[in-house]
């Protein structure tokens, strides 16, 4: 199994949880969290915000599924355009995974 | 190491925390998220329960539908190795109320530990009783 950490647009949000649901993925976590990129941040005249709001989205799929959820991910979080701030998706193994209402190892 | 990553139910934390302890496993990460399950929506069951006022506050937290978020706390903990079975029977059984949305627990790999102000590395770094 692999866990997919999905760094998105706030406002994208939705429409990437509507679109793993319409992939068959319903069961998702997500938080809130700030962070910049590689553009150092946002510069707005003289004030440089560089800690940009963000969510993350985490699931955890079978690694066979990885290219289909990735596309699922990546084509509803993308603005267009090649904007920069559209996010990142990290992709790291899990070993072990447990449902804990039933105490079952999947 | 391993990273135990559990998504429990927001109201368990006190006591997850307290049996952590005793456990002899204090350290940790919480977080609150959002998330959703597994479960479609069961619309006859949501119905039933509008009628039933009774239970319903201890039901319907656990019924997730569709797109609707339910607030949940993610606990982290790099444990080492041996430890992670012990982990997580002990989340198991402390969260487990039986019925849907008790969470779900992910144990993944942690390559580098690292104590920040001792520069200690490995299996020290994460040590409870050492440091």
């Amino acid at each position: 199994m692999i866990m997919i950490r999905a760094i998105v647009r706030p406002e994208k949000t939705n429409e990437v949880m509507q679109s793993l649901l319409e992939a068959g993925y319903p069961a998702m976590t997500k938080m809130e969290v700030a962070g910049r990129g590689k553009q150092r941040g946002l510069k707005l005249g003289q004030v440089i915000y560089d800690e940009l709001p963000k969510e993350m989205i985490m699931l955890v799929v079978p690694e066979r599924e990885k290219e289909f959820a990735l596309r699922a991910i990546m084509e509803s979080a993308r603005t267009g355009n090649g904007n920069f701030g559209d996010g990142k998706v990290f992709v790291s193994p899990v070993e072990e995974s447990y449902t804990v209402s039933t105490g079952i190892k999947e | 190491m391993k990273e135990v990553m559990a998504i429990i139910r927001a109201n368990k934390i006190n006591q997850t925390k307290k049996a952590l302890v005793d456990a002899g496993l204090p350290s940790f990460t919480a977080n609150r998220c959002m998330g959703r399950g597994n479960r479609p929506v069961d619309f006859e069951m949501l119905e039933a329960l509008k009628n039933e006022t009774e239970d319903s506050a201890d039901v319907l937290p656990s019924l997730s539908q569709g797109a609707r978020l339910i607030p949940k706390r993610l606990l982290s903990m790099v444990v080492p190795p041996e430890q992670v079975s012990r982990v997580v029977q002990l989340l198991m059984e402390v969260n487990r109320t039986g019925t849907q949305g008790d969470g779900k627990i992910f144990v993944m790999p942690v390559t580098e530990v690292y104590r920040v102000r001792t520069r200690e590395e490995g299996l020290s770094a994460i040590d409870e009783m050492a440091g």
